[in-house]
């Protein structure tokens, strides 16, 4: 099994798998001029476009400045452009700061200093340009798979996910584990109903407690809108897909981070541990808020078993999607990347399943593209705490 | 795969569970064998789908990866499909929670 | 910036749109590729940029939403399938969402529009959807053809057939903060244009909702008690604690809603909702749409609702636009001016009201708009609840 790979070596100290300069911008406001800007350059510009507005709560704002931060922070990500409007609450000098911590080279860019959308869209290449220059400066060294933080998603699922393409994912994340990297998988909707399992699984009394507490939380969502959690999760393709109840869905969930034992359970877009064995994310299930999550926690690369077929990327996190559906990966062959189906089968063990994914994932830290990243597949979208919840958490 | 294969047909995936996870689209009428047990499908169980490996009364816990996955809402018989037009989720039932609210 | 265009819009009063086969009139000519959930917005982007006239409207939405909030993206969704400027919308899922792209297509056939649908996981992958997408516009473009949107225009008009004029209009109306230079310099300008539209029969709908809920008693006075609970229940429906919010209950109902005027408020809407000739809206006047200040949500419901533009009053100079309605900005704010001028379409100092109907008719006839110009088209939809 193989365990090395070669990588961007950061001021950090951390490895990138990839080399890309980063587009972030500060609101919804400046998410077009950010977009535009990284279009005109090469691929190896990735802007993060989002909806959150120029002026969030208190709660709403740190949450997104945590993920912008983030994002720019992974070791993906040779250096990055922040770009504001101009009138947010956020300030682009702040959080590009915060990246800049680590000694990677990061500029800002103004809309309304630079005195609007189209001097904004000129700076803002030029910025590009030398910062990609800078990038390029980074070493291409060798690196361990004990580097490695890998994030573990689920999406599309069907039942084929929990007997087939989960384990798979487990038995990979077993492995990394094994060879002192860190795995995360998160969705804690999908937690619910397979919570006492994790529970016994946590290594200590503290995670075990702040797991509970943030499953009951996401549960309560279900309270505050007076339905049926049914009428999400398990989503409608899950439930075509043979999946009856979140319980049944969780069950099969959880099994695609292994089984060594939680050592943490981290908020939202909070910074994952390096050589840190298994550690979930609390985070919703909702796909692409809950990649961008652990990316923006450090994850190089993303792991994602979909039965049904989801087809989504990131813009600097490669994603590797596995499925345990046959059909999935015949009808699907381009979008999927590592065939879980096998299993299903009956022509392989969940641990040859798991090797498979393993090597995947060495190959494409080692620059080997996924099917989304030569789709250009690059969705993004950041998890608003809804004012819903901050009066709820208010109120109590 | 975990679990115990039934004739290639359908899985189980711990002792105990009451239901059984199609391997493939399953035709009303197929024969299942259980161990010592046969059974009748008595509807179409599409891949991926569940069917009851024994009887279950209203109110009952369904099981499945030997943990409970579920409630039956109705009487489900041997060989019947289980999915959500019979089977509910005791979690995350903000419903149920306004309903009582509203008492 | 705005005046050399500005003396050539002087003194019109009509323009020239698209006749819809139902007698929608719009003011552009656009396909629709509508994704119904975040997970198939890169294709959506894809068929538009390779399909002629087509324009997407990619957003984070569609997935891990529960109840009222899944509820009202769906029916923004569909909203925006029905704007007069859509000629025809392709509606394009992954496969698996809370928002089904069949069930939302299936909605828009029933209003009667033109719509394909097509999901990535039936088309077997994402290339396979994209060159289905494309054939998917090109169909619609064809069958469109078959009933040619009128071009409607003085040279055309006839005593059936009219010129298209200020009636014809649905405006809506955002105004993004209560800052001075706004009040003082735009809100009568804008109020004079309400007046005007709503007088000529056409209608204006007006986002803002925090102006409302700061206001309760008057706006129950202005709209009616049954109207004024649909567009305050915000015991059940937290908003953001906004600026606007903050600033219009310390300034007053007056202050805060000046730029409506004297005309004839005709009742209210919820986002997403079309606001359509069934109902006391379809007289012509004001509605009050349950939408935010913040552009990007309220530009969304505005469309929604069925406006054909946008005009969105700003005293920050927010530049955004909008995939289906030309965004038209309007600033009396002296630093936004000098440090945005090409961002912003009038200035509010010096412009009267005819400049403003000018304006507005110029770009109903297709003159771009900043936004336009610069191909600003992020957009958002309002959310009523968490992500699950």
């Amino acid at each position: 099994m193989r365990r090395e790979f070669t990588g961007y070596r950061r001021e950090s100290g951390r490895i990138g798998v990839r080399n890309h300069v980063a587009v972030l911008p500060t609101s919804v406001a400046s998410s077009c001029v950010a977009r535009g800007i990284a279009a005109e350059a090469g691929a190896w510009a990735r802007a993060t476009p989002h909806q959150m507005g120029a002026s969030q709560p208190d709660e709403s704002r740190e949450q997104t400045e945590r993920v912008l931060v983030g994002v720019g922070r992974n070791p993906n990500v040779g250096a990055a452009l922040v770009v504001e409007f101009g009138t947010e609450d956020i300030d682009a000098d702040e959080i590009a700061d915060r990246i800049a911590r680590d000694g990677k080279p990061v500029e800002t860019l103004s809309v309304r200093e630079v005195g609007g959308t189209a001097a904004a869209l000129q700076r803002g290449r030029t910025a590009l340009d030398s910062l990609n220059e800078a990038a390029a400066n980074a070493r291409h060294e060798s690196a361990d798979a004990s580097e490695l933080v890998v994030g573990v998603e689920c999406g599309g699922s069907d039942a084929t996910s929990g007997i087939a393409a989960n384990p798979a994912v487990g038995d990979a994340c077993d492995r990394l584990v094994a060879a002192g990297g860190t795995a995360s998988f998160s969705e804690t909707p999908e937690f619910i109903g397979a919570e006492h399992v994790l529970a016994e699984r946590c290594a200590d009394e503290e995670t075990r407690r702040r797991l509970l507490d943030r499953v009951e939380r996401r549960e309560a969502t279900a309270d505050l809108m007076g339905v049926d959690l049914r009428g999400a999760q398990p989503s409608p393709g899950n439930q075509e897909g043979g999946l009856t109840t979140i319980e049944e869905k969780s069950l099969g969930a959880i099994s695609k981070g292994g089984t060594t034992p939680v050592r943490g359970i981290v908020d939202y877009a909070e910074r994952l541990p390096v050589g840190g064995g298994l550690v979930l994310m609390d985070t919703p299930g909702y796909d692409v808020e809950s990649v961008v999550g652990k990316v923006a926690g450090g994850a190089q690369i993303i792991v994602f078993t979909t039965g049904r077929g989801s087809t989504t990327g990131n813009p600097v996190a490669p994603v590797v999607k596995v499925t345990g559906n046959p059909r999935t990966w015949e009808r699907m062959r381009a979008n999927m990347d590592v065939n879980a189906g096998a299993v299903v089968e009956g022509d392989a063990t969940i641990s040859e399943a798991g090797e498979r994914v393993f090597d995947e994932v060495l190959a494409v830290a080692d620059g080997k593209r996924t099917g989304a990243e030569t789709r250009r597949m690059e969705e993004f979208a950041i998890t608003e705490v809804h004012p819903r919840e901050l009066a709820e958490v208010r109120s109590t | 795969m975990k679990g115990r294969v039934l004739g290639g047909a359908a899985l189980v995936l711990a002792d105990g569970d009451s239901v059984a996870t199609a391997l493939e689209d399953l035709e009303a009428g197929r024969e299942i064998h259980n161990g010592n047990h046969a059974m009748t499908l008595t509807d179409d169980v599409p891949f991926g789908h569940k069917f009851a490996l024994e009887p279950l009364s209203a109110g009952e816990t369904v099981q499945k990866y030997g943990e409970v996955i579920g409630r039956a809402t109705e009487a489900v018989a041997a060989g019947e499909w289980v999915h959500t037009h019979n089977c509910e989720s005791t979690r995350g039932r903000g419903d149920v929670a306004a309903t009582e609210a509203e008492r | 910036m705005t005046e050399n265009r500005l003396s050539n819009r002087i003194g019109r009063d009509s323009f020239a749109g698209y006749r819809r086969p139902d007698g929608r009139l719009g003011i552009r000519n656009r396909v629709l590729v509508l994704p119904s959930v975040i997970c198939s917005h890169v294709v959506a982007e894809e068929i538009a940029a390779r399909s002629p006239g087509a324009v997407a409207a990619p957003h984070d939405h569609g997935c891990g939403q529960l109840g009222a909030d899944a509820e009202q993206t769906e029916r923004t969704l569909v909203g925006l399938a029905g704007n007069p400027n859509v000629a025809g919308t392709v509606v394009v899922g992954l496969g698996c969402e809370t928002v089904r792209s069949d069930v939302v297509a299936a909605a828009v056939d029933e209003c009667g529009l033109p719509v394909r649908e097509l999901t990535i996981q039936d088309a077997g992958g994402t290339d396979a959807c994209a060159d289905r997408g494309v054939a998917a516009v090109a169909d619609l473009r064809e069958s469109a053809a078959a009933q040619e949107p009128a071009e409607v225009d003085e040279s055309t008009a006839t005593a059936d057939e009219p010129a298209a004029t200020l009636s014809d209009l649905t405006v809506g109306v955002v105004v993004d903060d209560l800052a001075d230079s706004t009040r003082r310099h735009a809100h009568p300008l804008v109020a004079e244009l309400v007046e005007r539209v709503a007088a000529a029969g056409g209608r204006v709908v007006v986002a803002g909702n925090e102006r409302f809920a700061a206001h309760p008693d008057e706006t129950r006075a202005l709209v009616g008690d049954a109207a004024a609970d649909r567009l305050l229940d915000a015991a059940d429906r937290p908003a953001r604690a906004t600026r606007v919010g903050t600033e219009a209950a310390a300034q007053g109902f007056e202050a805060a809603t000046g730029f409506i005027g004297d005309a004839p408020v005709a009742g209210v809407a919820a986002y997403g909702e079309r606001v359509g000739d069934g109902d006391a809206a379809g007289e012509g006047g004001v509605t009050l749409l349950d939408a935010p200040s913040r552009v990007e949500e309220a530009a969304t419901g505005l469309a929604a609702a069925g406006a054909h533009l946008v005009l969105h009053v700003t005293g920050q100079g927010t530049p955004a636009g909008h995939p289906i309605v030309p965004v038209v900005k309007l600033s009396g704010d002296a630093d936004t001016l000098a440090a945005v001028p090409g961002d912003i379409d009038l200035d509010a100092r010096e412009a009267d009201a005819d400049d403003l109907e000018s304006l507005l008719l110029a770009v109903a006839d297709g003159d771009r708009t900043c936004a336009e110009q610069h191909g600003l088209t992020e957009f958002a939809i309002a959310r009523a609840g968490p992500s699950t």
